[in-house]
């Protein structure tokens, strides 16, 4: 460009190559704001790694709890008058030992089954006079399970007094347990993302307002609403990774220590569940890992969508 | 290039501080603002760079009709308008070379491409050596010239230069019309609000007076 036609001689001219010093952004005072909004998104993402890794455990103890008593079923039979037991429970062996996909059977002694009772009860004398059920152990192949509802009719029909335990209606609360906690969980990471967008919105808003003088400039200069958003949104990118990083972070750590606490003497399901949640092998523990990789992602997308579609709304609102 | 038709405008409830203000600005004409201070000078101007509607009137920028502009299309206008504030309204937390540049970093051209033309308009109106400086360092006759930089940096159709020799000595003052002048030359329309009686008498601009909020041409040059 010479907008001066002859020129006067150069005085003091920078010569071309003179290191000019280089703002990054020509949006000041979004500091403040922004390290807030860091701070919140560290604690919400906290939580929601909190959140998820709850989940993913009790996910994990139901899945093998129910795994185990669908693995085990018992018989129990009843004293009935006039019927003898042990041939009851011969029937019963016998019936059960036709069935398909059984891989073991134990009848169990009176002795036993009495035992099982004791922890109750207490090691009394009224014990032996009690007409206490016989129990059956059965192991079932999970692999090729069999027609427990066949099986259940047959044995009403041909023993006395035999009741077949699937402990079906325990595992049916385990899993509704375990389909609400996930729901629960569902729900408070619903509330945490809007909680999210809530902060976003309001930490633009502010660091839009805190540079109303500079945004006045630019407009007048020609900028768009597309060129003072792309100087927002770079800022709440970073402010959502390292948020989400933090929090995320954190949480692992915590779930770690709740490990750790197995190895300090202090046994515990939680401890163990945890340790299994981080440092088990690879296949059982990669999904794990990237549902908690998730979680900072999804931070720096909620912090830059939000902050992006906040920064049209209020400069449409205010210029 | 720019009409003003029976323009009034008044801040909030106040009183009008332009008054059927009507006049034309010729495409390349070279146009001087006069009047006391508080006439409505600065007010007209904010009218012509959009940062204002009037209450009344119709203005026409570049052959549209402002009122009925829709704000997506400001940016492309005000692209076209190079304006130096009478407040300058530089950028404190940029250089100087920033703030000069700021025009064309918002039009998101590449600093490689413009780095160049921004030194040698800054080495122009003597600032070279304070590219690196903030603004806040700057005496006001330096704001004055990088704000002056920052509206001609584009070569902008039309010039707006509130009170642009305020802050300057006379010697300068006369370089800084050469500017404008030069800039004329090359196409830009150009309109000063000055009460510098001694830098109007150095040009053969036409005159447009403004006198509580109402307009007289006072140049014998024959001002439409
Ligand atoms: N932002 C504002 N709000 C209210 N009144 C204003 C504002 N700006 C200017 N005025 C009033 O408008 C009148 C014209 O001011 P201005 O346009 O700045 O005149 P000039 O630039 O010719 O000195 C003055 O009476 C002034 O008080
Ligand atoms: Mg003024």
């Amino acid at each position: 460009m010479n907008l001066t036609g002859k020129r006067d001689k150069p005085q003091g001219f920078a010569p071309p190559g003179t290191a000019l010093v280089e703002t990054n952004t020509v949006m000041p005072r979004v500091q403040a704001p922004l390290r807030t909004l860091v701070l919140a998104l560290t604690v919400m993402c906290y939580l929601a790694a909190i959140a998820i890794g709850a989940m993913l455990l009790i996910n994990r103890a139901v899945e093998g709890w129910t795994s185990d008593i669908a693995g085990e079923i018992t018989v129990q039979v009843r004293e009935i008058e006039g019927a003898d037991i042990e041939q009851e429970l011969a029937k019963a062996a016998t019936i059960i030992n036709e069935t398909s996909g059984i891989l073991a059977i134990r009848v169990l002694s009176r002795g036993e089954g009495l035992g099982l009772l004791e922890p109750w009860l207490g090691k009394t004398a009224i014990l032996d006079e009690l007409p206490v059920p016989r129990l059956i152990a059965i192991t079932v192949d999970r692999a090729a399970p069999p027609d427990l509802q066949t099986l259940r009719v047959k044995l009403a029909q041909s023993v006395k007094g035999a009741v077949l335990d699937t402990h079906r209606r325990w595992q049916g609360e385990l899993t509704a347990m375990a389909s609400t906690m996930r729901w629960l969980a569902g729900a408070v990471l619903l509330l945490i993302s809007g909680c999210a967008v809530a902060l976003v919105v309001f930490a633009t808003r502010t660091a839009l307002d805190a540079n109303r003088d500079v945004l006045e400039v630019l407009y007048l200069v020609g900028a768009r609403d597309r060129f003072i958003a792309s100087q927002v949104e770079r800022r709440f990118l970073t402010a959502g990774l390292r948020g989400g990083m933090a929090g995320t972070l954190a949480g692992l750590l915590t779930f770690a220590l709740m490990s750790a606490t197995g190895r300090f003497g202090a046994p515990s399901g939680l401890a163990e569940a945890s340790s299994r949640l981080l440092f088990g092998p690879p296949e059982t523990t990669y999904a794990a890992y990237l549902v908690f990789a998730i979680i900072p992602l999804v931070a720096t997308v909620i912090a830059l969508m939000t902050a992006r579609w906040a920064v049209f709304r209020i400069l449409r609102s205010i210029f | 290039m720019v009409r003003f038709e029976n323009v009034g405008l008044r801040y909030g409830k106040g009183p009008e501080v332009l008054r059927d203000i009507t006049f034309e600005l010729e495409p390349g004409s070279f146009q001087f603002l006069t009047g006391p201070s508080g006439a409505g000078k600065t007010s007209l101007l904010r009218l012509l760079f959009l940062a204002m509607r009037p209450t009344r009137g119709l203005i026409t920028l570049f052959g549209r009709d402002v009122a009925t502009m829709s704000r997506s299309h400001m940016p492309d206008l005000r692209r076209r308008i190079g304006t130096v504030f009478q407040d300058f309204r530089l950028l404190d937390h940029l250089t100087t070379f920033e703030n000069v540049a700021l025009p064309l970093r918002v039009a998101g051209e590449k600093p490689e491409s413009y780095r160049d033309n921004v030194l040698e308009l800054l080495n122009w109106v003597g600032l070279a050596d304070h590219a690196n400086a903030y603004p806040p360092v700057l005496s006001g006759g330096e704001k004055q010239r990088a704000a002056i930089a920052r509206a001609v940096v584009t070569r902008p159709e039309l010039l707006l230069a509130d009170e642009p020799t305020g802050n300057v000595d006379p010697a300068l003052a006369m370089r800084l019309l050469r500017l404008f002048v030069e800039l004329n030359r090359f196409g830009t329309t150009v309109l000063i609000a000055t009460h510098d009686t001694h830098l109007i008498a150095q040009s053969t601009a036409q005159v447009m007076n403004l006198d509580k909020g109402v307009l007289t041409f006072k140049d014998g040059n024959g001002a439409s």
